[in-house]
């Protein structure tokens, strides 16, 4: 056996490891929440409606045979398992008998655009200026600039949210504040559907950018920092190298390495959502269910919704501790 | 100089290019047509089947504009008025034992798809969730009926297990009801509680245009033939609102900058704050259900402090009314709702026919109330503290509360008990607590210490209220421990794993004087040990032979006869001895209207519907409103 399938076989285990640990956790851990699911749905069907507490009692036995919450822990997690490696989350107990990987299914898209999206365009505008501005650290305006962004960084990302939507949305009232496309407008890849879900997601997306900014900037300005002062910089420079080269091709490129493995980690949690920008904006979303799913206790749901998760990041770092050596000579694989 | 020249061309083409990107509100549909309201997110948005739990919203237009049931009670009225013969023609008319119920329905009944309305509806919505236990009311008609039948088209005659004078309430909406199922199109399904019901069949005047597959919004459509629907049978001309959108509108904050950019006309409820900066920033294109401060719409729910009287500590009258006549309740209504609360000494919600019929007959009563506290008595009523509340406010609403005490009392609410520690000391000491230092000790020598359980900020108003009553048990030598339960909030008041709580455990129809709406629950039959679930409504663990007296009465009284308001004040004046629990106030909302396109809305000074978003009842103001021509 080579050394790269050796370390490929070693990330794999790990990469199991991880996916049972955070499972079971999480299995656990929704399974012993003090929320009941046949309580809450029991609570909505009484709240508003006389209450015979005959008809009630019945209720409350219906409920649970329906939901098919008999058997102990054990029995449930194994079959729990079952349902996993099938990719089948069982009916959601708060949206009963609907699949949870349907509700999964409408709401992942609306989290992926906006979250990749915006991640993406954080990642690329953080890094450039945070490497521009560690390289060219005479630049007034990239001072300013970087200023500005440090001066934001530290600001929640729900105020900020709430200042745009406040700016944004009513004193300039130019962006919609709520929903993810214009209502009433049929879905599909026609350009004015497009374009409703860009109008739409612009001021959610722009409160992640700017929340999210900072980050990148500084580890890139710090990275950088550290890159122009290597030997091999200082080489190029006096071998008469163009700036522009030495720039993207020795230092930037070079300082990038770290960077995407806190890339591929972010990209990995866009299945949990981003529960504040959702309930901020009022954007359909996998934060928003996840959270109806907790406080309804629908323990099937917020498996679903983790488990992806769990899968997705583990996923993520499996893919960059593969890549890595392929890309940076200096991991060993030993 | 290239970045910065890239860096503000990119600035620049935003913001030019965002105008353009700009769209209608809402694809298709005239503004001047479409009336927006809040509705609630639906988790399960293909789901339209009332019957089933399926996670659909059936608030989102579903229950208020498509379904319909046999009649109907509007909350806010009084009297006659308040009752509506929605799909029956007449009132139910039981026989004299109250084992059979027949029905008589209207004719010229159609649902949406061309179908008559007949009885085998009626028949088979109840006969179709007696055998699939998990349907919404199949409990309820399994432990009731013992068989239904239609003997024509228009009559349905319930036999039933046992006599029941509240049997039709299973089919009267105050929020919801029972409501009626097509036969023609379940008949065809395999199974009842899987079926999504989409596109759902309409029995009332409008029909599901458009929904959103997330959940975030409904369209409803006025149905060409609305005039062959209970509903339109009341109305001379069509209604004016041709869409109904039921759109989420985000958090209350966002509520607000919606309704002040025209886009959202009726709102659930937003914060004091919300409602105020409404008032001052839009006040002459809004409308509210009261004329002037507080503004607020009072539900007939009735926040209250729960007691668990089932804990030794809190099983002695004494103590809870120590503890009643240590709150000042004016601090309460400031502290939570910023003064705009509606208080309540009585334990029934201070709205619809609960003024008239209560209220107003029972001040004397409460004036006159003496209270022994073991070393004297007191009168602990204070008539004037509403209008007290009212004064608190005066310097900061002075033009917008009205001068008429009548209407003051509506606002704010009647009178409240008057704080007073020196009473509840002695109210301790004769339930052989005894003072230690700065706090008390219970007869059996453990330090008096409370917890008090809210919500959180689900609830932001009550989870105020609740902190400010436990600093003022605390000040006066109780300490007291606010609990956040979050979710898990009504779970731990079903299994009674409280010693006080914030919530709510009476409701009332609003329109009509009947209390067996929550009432019934109370009986002795139905509690259960600390530890297991109670039945919902009786959270306090309450019992007492004299309750259980005026329950089994109400039960055999017609639910139109006086004797109902009757038994209604006796078990208000054993509530007052008693003080089981502590009534805080009607739960305010704060709703208000946009009048930019439409008028006519329901209020104090024409109570003719519910304005909640959420009630069925909501119906009958859809229908009424007008057009502005904005």
């Amino acid at each position: 056996m080579n050394t790269l399938t050796a370390y490929i076989l070693r990330r794999l285990g790990q990469f199991v490891f991880v996916i049972f640990t955070g499972v079971t956790l999480a299995f656990l851990i929704t399974n012993l929440s003090p929320v009941d699911p046949v309580e809450q749905s029991l609570t909505q069907l009484t709240s508003f409606g006389a209450s015979d507490p005959r008809a009630v009692e019945l209720m409350r036995e219906s409920l649970a045979e329906l939901y098919g919450l008999q058997g102990n822990l054990f029995e449930q997690y194994v079959n729990f398992w079952g349902r996993v490696l099938r990719a089948d989350f069982g009916p959601s107990l708060s949206a009963f008998p609907t699949p949870v990987i349907t509700l999964i299914a409408n709401a992942a898209p609306w989290t992926i655009g906006l979250l990749v999206t915006s991640i993406l365009i954080t990642f690329v505008l953080g890094n450039l200026i945070g490497a521009l501005a560690g390289y060219f650290r005479r630049s007034r305006f990239l001072k300013v600039l970087g200023m500005v962004i440090m001066t934001i960084n530290p600001i929640p990302h729900y105020f900020i949210g709430l200042i745009l939507l406040i700016f944004l949305g009513f004193v300039f009232p130019i962006f919609p504040i709520s929903g993810g496309a214009q209502m009433n407008r049929p879905s599909g890849f026609d350009l004015g559907y497009v374009l409703s879900v860009l109008y739409h997601g612009f001021l959610p997306a722009l409160s992640l950018v700017l929340a999210g900014l900072g980050g990148w900037f500084i580890g890139m300005r710090s990275l950088v920092s550290n890159v122009v002062t290597d030997d091999h910089v200082l080489y190029a420079e006096l071998a008469g190298v163009k700036g522009r080269k030495i720039f993207s091709q020795y230092v930037a490129r070079n300082a990038m390495l770290p960077q995407m493995t806190g890339l591929a980690m972010q990209l990995g949690q866009i299945f949990g959502g981003t529960v504040i920008v959702e309930f901020l904006f009022n954007y359909p979303g996998m934060g928003r269910l996840l959270i109806q799913g907790i406080y309804r206790g629908d323990y099937s749901l917020v498996l679903g919704v983790t488990t992806i998760s769990i899968f997705a990041v583990a996923f993520a770092v499996l893919l960059i501790d593969i890549l890595y050596p392929l890309i940076d000579p200096r991991v060993k694989l030993g | 100089m290239k970045i910065r020249t890239l860096f503000l061309t990119a600035i620049g083409a935003t913001a030019l290019a965002a105008p353009l990107a700009a769209q209608d509100f809402i694809a298709g549909l005239p503004r001047e047509d479409t009336l927006i309201i809040q509705g609630p997110a639906a988790q399960n948005a293909d789901w339209f089947n009332l019957w089933a739990p399926g996670g659909g919203a059936s608030p989102n237009g579903n229950q208020q504009l498509s379904a319909d049931t046999l009649w109907f009670i509007n909350p806010e009225g009084s009297g006659d008025d308040a009752w509506q013969n929605a799909l029956a023609a007449s009132r139910p008319i039981y026989n004299d034992d109250f084992t059979q119920m027949t029905v008589e329905l209207k004719d010229g009944i159609f649902w949406s798809d061309g179908e008559p309305f007949t009885a085998e509806d009626v028949v088979y919505t109840v006969e179709t969730q007696m055998a699939n236990p998990g349907m919404n009311w199949s409990a309820p008609f399994t432990i009731n009926v013992e068989s239904v039948e239609a003997p024509d088209d228009h009559t349905v005659v319930f036999n039933l297990n046992a006599p029941n004078s509240r049997f039709h309430t299973l089919f009267t909406v105050r929020w919801n009801a029972a409501w009626i199922m097509p036969e023609h199109v379940f008949s065809q399904v395999e199974d009842p509680l899987t079926a999504t019901f989409n596109p759902p069949v309409s029995l009332s005047a409008y029909v599901l245009e458009n929904y959103d597959a997330n959940g975030q919004w409904a369209i409803w459509r006025l149905r060409d033939d609305w005039e062959r629907t209970s509903i339109g049978m009341t109305l001379d001309e069509a209604p004016e609102v041709e869409y109904v959108v039921y759109r989420t509108a985000g958090n209350p904050d966002a509520r607000v900058i919606e309704q002040l950019n025209h886009n959202l006309d009726v709102i659930n409820d937003i914060a004091p704050e919300g409602m105020f900066t409404i008032v001052e920033q839009a006040g002459d294109t809004t409308a509210q259900w009261l004329p002037g401060f507080p503004f607020a719409h009072p539900d007939p729910t009735l926040p209250s402090v729960l007691l668990n009287n089932q804990l030794d500590k809190l099983s002695d009258p004494r103590v809870r009314w120590a503890l009643a006549l240590l709150i000042d309740i004016r601090a309460v209504s400031m502290g939570s709702y910023r003064g705009a609360a509606n208080i309540a000494a009585l334990s029934v919600p201070p709205t619809g026919s609960a003024i008239p019929d209560y209220y107003v007959p029972m001040q004397d009563w409460l004036i006159d109330y003496e209270l022994d506290t073991g070393e004297g008595t007191i009168q602990p009523y204070n008539p004037d503290i509403a209008e007290q509340i009212a004064q608190l406010v005066t310097p900061q609403w002075g033009d917008s509360i009205p001068e008429d005490p009548e209407l003051r009392k509506e606002m704010f609410g009647f009178g409240w008990w008057q704080q007073d520690a020196e009473a509840a000391a002695a109210l301790l000491r004769s339930a052989g607590f005894t003072e230690q230092g700065d706090g008390w000790l219970t007869p059996e020598g453990e330090p008096f210490e409370m917890t008090l359980q809210v919500e959180g900020d689900n609830i932001p108003t009550l989870a105020r209220a609740g902190t400010i009553i436990a600093q003022q048990w605390s000040l006066n030598g109780i300490p007291t421990e606010v609990v956040v339960a979050g979710p898990t909030h009504t779970q731990r008041l079903d299994v009674g794993d409280y010693e006080a709580a914030i919530f709510w455990t009476v409701e009332t129809w609003g329109g009509h004087p009947d209390l067996s709406f929550f009432l019934e629950s109370y009986h002795s039959d139905f509690l259960v040990p600390l530890g297991e679930s109670q039945p919902p409504r009786n959270l306090n663990r309450w019992q007492n032979d004299e309750l259980d007296a005026i329950i089994e009465e109400n039960r055999t009284v017609p639910f139109d006869s006086p004797r109902v308001a009757e038994l209604g004040m006796e078990y208000l004046q054993l509530a007052v001895e008693e003080m089981p629990f502590i009534p805080l106030m009607a739960y305010n909302k704060f709703a208000p209207f946009d009048t930019t396109y439409w008028t006519g809305y329901p209020s104090i000074e024409n109570p003719y519907s519910a304005s909640g978003p959420f009630w069925s009842n909501i119906r009958y103001m859809v229908v009424e409103l007008e057009k502005t021509g904005g």
